[in-house]
């Protein structure tokens, strides 16, 4: 299993500058609003510091410091509402915008990526990582810019205060530096490594339920819930990891951050003896210092769940920058030797040339030559692991292939942009989803704009029309409402299919839900329907072969045997031997 | 020793109590009652540790800094490192514990829910969504190992507060009596003002929630949407209902904004309060600045283990929401019941269903060819007793014995029967009861050799979640393996062949039928091949057997010659 990729540190630096620069403004206001409440909130220790000094020298003015106090904790308290609902507002732009091009990048991923990654590592990324993403932009990233802003300004005061006490802040440094790094060097993997395991033991676990009836019918109850013991197993031991490294980075952090607030009291009670300082001084230095080791607490307690969320970022980053590179590839396509015009082809001619193609290790399609003409009923057939789904999957554009060229027309599909190549061939395959979501739902995904009567129609071309009608075409579908059997999801990816309207169809196995009448029957309709369309099909039942005005014999990856029904059974070769066992041994009348 | 969450589990895997949420939580937590002990142990220690260092700064100003005493001062301050050390081992050794329950019982719910998952079986996908149960397992084991892990965190806050009430009841009575009444008071007030903000974000968490069903929908069905161009549709559709969920989080936000102001506001007029009454007693000489220094101290710390407190709370809260879903999905029953005593079924019985008229006798190579492909699930559903019927085995009726015993002696495979991820061998033969050998066996007979030939490892390769990385035609025979490898007593196969080539489906029945001699095999398919090779045919229309014989007899009536024939009409 090859995980999707996940993108680099830098890369996730380089998106998250982006995403600032983005919005400078509405950075600028929370950021604006932030600097006034922790303004607000120093001048509180301030003034307790004077407040100090007076009762110290028997000065009675408690009342009004109090007062002026409470005002600054009003002036406070409604900054810090306003600094708070703005970076709120800010981070759900934010995150809106990135779970919205995570699931667009996704829907452009090459298929075999997703295929080959399961769809644990797809989940946990578009409910865990944009979650852990949310959380922390929601919480921790404000919460950082309030902080940080507070120390800064915190310092400054210290600095007013007497520059002097600003000395024992620097003690921390020493010890919180290096060990911040160490942590921060190796705390990235771990989490990276949390999260992929956790995907796993949920990949184990939505696999247990998808497969409940096979888990009862083989009695598989104690070999699931080991198999998930196992993961879970792995997934605890990665965070105990994680645990590891807090465990050596915490104490140590919360012993560095508390040495200012010691030292502040042991200098401080020495400049005020040799009289560098004043009481307040010292007093409000105390106050400041104190505050200041809650704050790089905070600070740090936030560091760790963003570290979390940028490598939720990460993982959602790198499936946008893998779709982002196939893009690429897309445009810069062409070599000029396919753009070459062939002689006397019509643009919905298709053409296979010279296409070699396989997935993991081996070539699964050798050298193979096929021109299938507009209008034609081509059928695929050949043994099962020939070869008939990969071909299919090339001439309908979902995978390019290894070396080698399919033309429409004179054009490499590779070359025409995907949305304008749906339109002109679609594939449908024996898998069916249906969505979550209502008849009318599942259908409009193929053409949004598709009036009522054009619905009726496509339903009725795909003999569904009876039941969906029934059921009502805006309820819903799926679990725990309407569950469609295998055979009407098919007829429902069918009529999606007679919606989208292209030009050119490949069916792979796509009726053999259906019982073989209706099969055959839907077939012919589906060319009859508009007279022109190209039709290939893969097909095991050997009616479609028969219908078809062409058929195509594949064997071991390569074509061996290309003519008509009639032709082909003459000439006593494979397709023959085929067609005599598909009749039954010696049973054919 | 590798550490593993199990060592920190003590519930049996079985069946916990779970007929009131408090009552799973109360089980839950006596799994983890060590961690459970000692992280409250170092919580209340760390509060405590953290509650004295206010007043040690007071007394260090006190005797050190106004005294102009330099020893006092060096004595005092490192009284409050040691504090500071002291509160930052055991903060970690806090937080060491806290992993322990909450991560440990997290998991612990996720291996119940997978657990009953898989025990609920056939009955989980008719009462209960995918998603549903994923939520259950995903989403909801944090909170509950959450809320376990805060009671550390709520008692050390408790421990706290108690704590320096102690030290100002000491120092001055009038002000512990201020922080003895104020404290709860902010408390209530604080969770007043808090309750419509959870409520708006739970409400924003649950259309977040619906937004990530439709981002997993996506995992399965990008491969349909790929073939008809339906990716920029669907996104826009996703990108409607993420601004809906983005303008909610907003309202909500600004809400929690709000309380959030007037949580600063209170706690600091609280603060405020105390240093007003302090600075009182100061001037009437009853209190020492350093003591008014470490009251300031207090009023500010003390929202820390309020916090801690409230947080508990609402983490024991959101728990108990999580514990009472979990709850009731584990007590979900399957919809079979054994039957009475769960007699054992008889060894190499006869299997006949009397509703449609079907008999198997034990032995026989069965064809059913079926005028509806509906009657196929029924009859099936019927025969392998995942429905209420009155089906019998050696005349016994199937709802009297026991169903793990039926499923031993019965087993029906169907084209939706899921393959699982994992090594292949492993996925084909997971009891290990056949081995290598057996394995290789059953792949001759399924034709499947040629698969486990081309995967990169053989039977160790890896396959897929729900064998992706194979055909449909090769996953057909992967099934067939599988089941060959299970090898029941009663095999009743589901159209076995229709994604096969027919020269493959031939061999495929022939090899079938010699190596199930001896035992009952009963193919529902329509291929003359198939049944051209059975001891026996039915033919049903509407659910009842209406025809029986061998097939080349059965030829002779019109509507099964129809049916099974593939005799090009014209078109």
């Amino acid at each position: 299993m090859t995980a999707l990729p996940v993108a680099s540190s830098k890369a996730v630096r380089r998106y998250a500058r982006t995403v600032v620069l983005k919005h400078p403004k509405e950075l600028a206001v929370a950021l604006a609003l932030q600097a006034l409440t922790a303004a607000c909130a120093l001048v509180i220790p301030w003034l307790l510091g004077d407040l100090v000094q007076q009762v110290q020298s028997g000065v009675n003015r408690v009342t009004a410091m109090i007062l002026l106090i409470f005002g600054f904790l009003l002036l406070q308290g409604a900054t810090l509402w306003l600094a708070n609902y703005y970076a709120a507002k800010l981070a759900e732009k934010v995150v809106a915008e990135l779970r919205e091009d995570f699931v667009r990048d996704v829907l452009r991923l090459p298929l075999s990526t997703v295929e080959s990654a399961g769809v644990g590592d797809l989940v946990s990324r578009s409910t865990r990582d944009v979650d852990a993403l949310t959380q922390a932009a929601r919480t921790n990233v404000p919460s950082t810019l309030v902080t940080a802003t507070t120390i800064v300004v915190l310092l400054g005061a210290l600095l007013l205060v007497r520059w002097l006490m600003i000395i024992p802040c620097l003690l921390a440094i020493p010890l919180l530096w290096p060990n911040t790094r160490r942590y921060l060097s190796r705390s990235r993997d771990g989490y990276l490594r949390e999260r992929a395991s956790y995907a796993k033991a949920t990949e184990s676990l939505a696999e247990t339920i998808s497969g409940s009836r096979t888990v009862e019918a083989l009695s598989l109850v104690s070999w699931r819930s080991l198999r998930l013991r196992d993961d879970i197993d792995v997934s605890y031991r990665a965070e105990r990891y994680t645990l590891g490294l807090r465990s050596v980075f915490l104490p140590i952090t919360d012993t560095a951050i508390a040495i200012p607030t010691v030292a502040t009291v042991i200098l401080g009670g020495y400049f005020y003896d040799r009289g560098w300082v004043s009481l307040a001084g010292v007093t409000a230095a105390t106050l400041y210092t104190q505050q200041l080791a809650s704050l790089i607490d905070v600070l740090l307690f936030n560091q760790d769940k963003i570290q979390v969320a940028g490598a939720a970022v990460a993982r959602l980053r790198g499936v946008s920058e893998s779709a982002e590179g196939t893009a690429g590839a897309h445009v810069d396509g062409p070599s000029p030797s396919h753009a070459r015009v062939t002689a006397e082809r019509s643009p919905r001619d298709l053409e296979i040339r010279n296409v070699n193609h396989g997935y993991v290790a081996h070539d699964v399609l050798h050298d193979v030559n096929l021109v299938v003409r507009e209008g034609e009923r081509l059928a695929i057939v050949g043994r099962s692991g020939a070869g008939k789904t990969t071909l299919g999957r090339l001439i309908a554009g979902i995978d390019p292939p290894r070396s080698g060229a399919v033309l429409l027309g004179a054009v490499p599909l590779t070359d025409i942009p995907r949305p304008e190549l749906r339109a002109q061939i679609a594939l449908v395959t024996q898998e069916y989803h249906v969505f979550d979501g209502s008849v009318r739902d599942n259908l409009l995904l193929a053409k949004p704009d598709a009036a009522e009567s054009e619905l009726r129609q496509c339903l009725e071309a795909v003999a569904a029309w009876d039941w969906a009608s029934e059921l009502g075409l805006d309820a819903r579908l799926g679990p725990g409402a309407h569950e469609p059997t295998p055979a009407q999801a098919q007829q429902i990816s069918l009529a999606r299919l007679l919606l989208s309207d292209p030009h050119t169809l490949v069916l792979d196995e796509a009726t053999s839900l259906l019982n073989p009448q209706l099969a055959r029957d839907l077939e012919r309709s589906l060319a009859a329907v508009k007279s022109g369309r190209t039709v290939i099909s893969v097909a095991h039942r050997l009616h479609t072969a028969h219908d078809a005005q062409r058929v195509v014999v594949m064997e071991a990856g390569r074509i061996v045997e290309d003519g008509s029904h009639e032709d082909l059974l003459a000439a006593r070769g494979t397709y023959a031997a085929l067609w005599n066992s598909w009749h039954g041994v010696g049973a054919s009348a | 020793m590798k550490p593993s969450y199990q060592s920190f589990v003590g519930l049996s895997p079985t069946s916990p109590d779970v007929s009131t949420p408090r009552r799973f939580m109360l089980r839950l937590a006596v799994g983890v009652r060590t961690p459970i002990a000692l992280g409250v142990a170092y919580g209340i220690l760390t509060m405590l540790a953290r509650s004295f260092v206010p007043i040690v700064t007071g007394i260090a100003i006190d005797q050190g800094i106004l005294k102009r005493d330099q020893r006092a001062l060096l004595v005092w301050g490192a009284v409050m490192f040691g504090l500071v050390v002291f509160q930052a081992v055991t903060t970690t050794l806090q937080e060491r514990c806290d992993f322990a329950t909450n991560i440990g019982t997290s998991y612990r719910v996720m291996q119940l829910v997978g657990t009953r998952s898989a025990e609920l079986g056939a009955t989980l996908r008719k009462r209960v969504s995918t998603g549903e149960v994923v939520n259950l397992g995903i989403g909801d084991i944090t909170p509950i190992g959450q809320a376990l892990a805060a009671t550390s965190r709520g008692l050390g806050g408790v421990a706290a507060i108690v704590g320096v009430a102690v030290i100002m009841l000491i120092s001055a009575w009038q002000l512990a009596l201020t922080v003895l009444i104020g404290v709860p008071a902010l408390v209530w007030l604080l969770t007043r003002i808090l309750t419509p903000v959870r409520r708006k974000q739970r409400a924003v968490r649950q259309r977040q929630g619906e937004l990530a069903a439709v981002a997993v929908d996506i995992a399965g069905g990008l491969r349909v949407l790929r073939g008809i161009g339906g990716e920029e549709h669907y996104a826009q559709r996703f990108r409607d209902k993420s601004q809906s969920v983005r303008h909610a989080s907003v309202e909500a936000a600004g809400l929690q904004a709000r309380a959030a102001a007037a949580r600063t506001i209170l706690n600091g007029l609280f603060s405020t309060a105390v240093v007003w009454l302090g600075a009182h007693l100061v001037l009437s000489g009853e209190l020492q600045v350093g003591q008014l220094v470490a009251f300031y101290g207090y009023a500010v710390f003390l929202a820390t283990p309020l916090r801690w407190m409230t947080d508990s709370i609402e983490y024991l809260a959101q728990g108990q929401v999580s514990a009472e879903r979990v709850s009731r999905f584990l007590a979900l029953e399957r919809d079979l019941p054994d039957g009475p005593a769960g007699r054992p079924a008889q060894e190499r019985a006869e299997l006949a269903d009397p509703e449609s008229g079907l008999v198997f006798p034990f032995g026989s190579f069965m064809g059913v060819a079926c005028t509806l492909p509906d009657d196929v699930a029924t009859l099936a559903d019927r025969l392998g007793r995942y429905t209420e019927s009155e089906v019998t085995l050696a005349a016994v009726p199937a709802a009297e014995l026991s169903l793990a015993n039926v499923r031993e002696r019965v087993l029906v495979v169907g084209n939706d029967d899921y393959l699982f991820a994992g090594t292949l061998g492993d996925g084909l033969d997971p009891t290990g009861r056949a081995g290598t050998q057996g394995v290789m066996r059953a792949a001759e007979i399924a034709s499947a050799l040629d698969i486990i030939e081309a995967l990169p490892g053989g039977l160790g390769g890896e396959s897929q979640a729900a064998g992706r990385n194979f055909s449909g035609g090769e996953r057909q025979r992967l099934r067939l393996l599988r089941a060959l490898v299970a090898d029941p007593d009663i095999l009743v196969l589901l159209e076995p062949t229709s994604a096969l080539d027919a020269l493959t489906e031939t061999s495929v029945a022939g090899r079938l039928r010699e190596s199930r001699a001896g035992k009952t095999t009963v193919v529902f398919t329509t291929s003359p091949a198939v049944l051209g090779l059975a001891d026996g045919v039915w033919y049903v229309e509407d659910g009842k057997a209406v025809a029986s014989g061998a097939h080349s007899a059965l030829l002779a009536d019109e509507r099964y010659k129809a049916l099974v024939t593939r005799e090009a009409d014209t078109a």
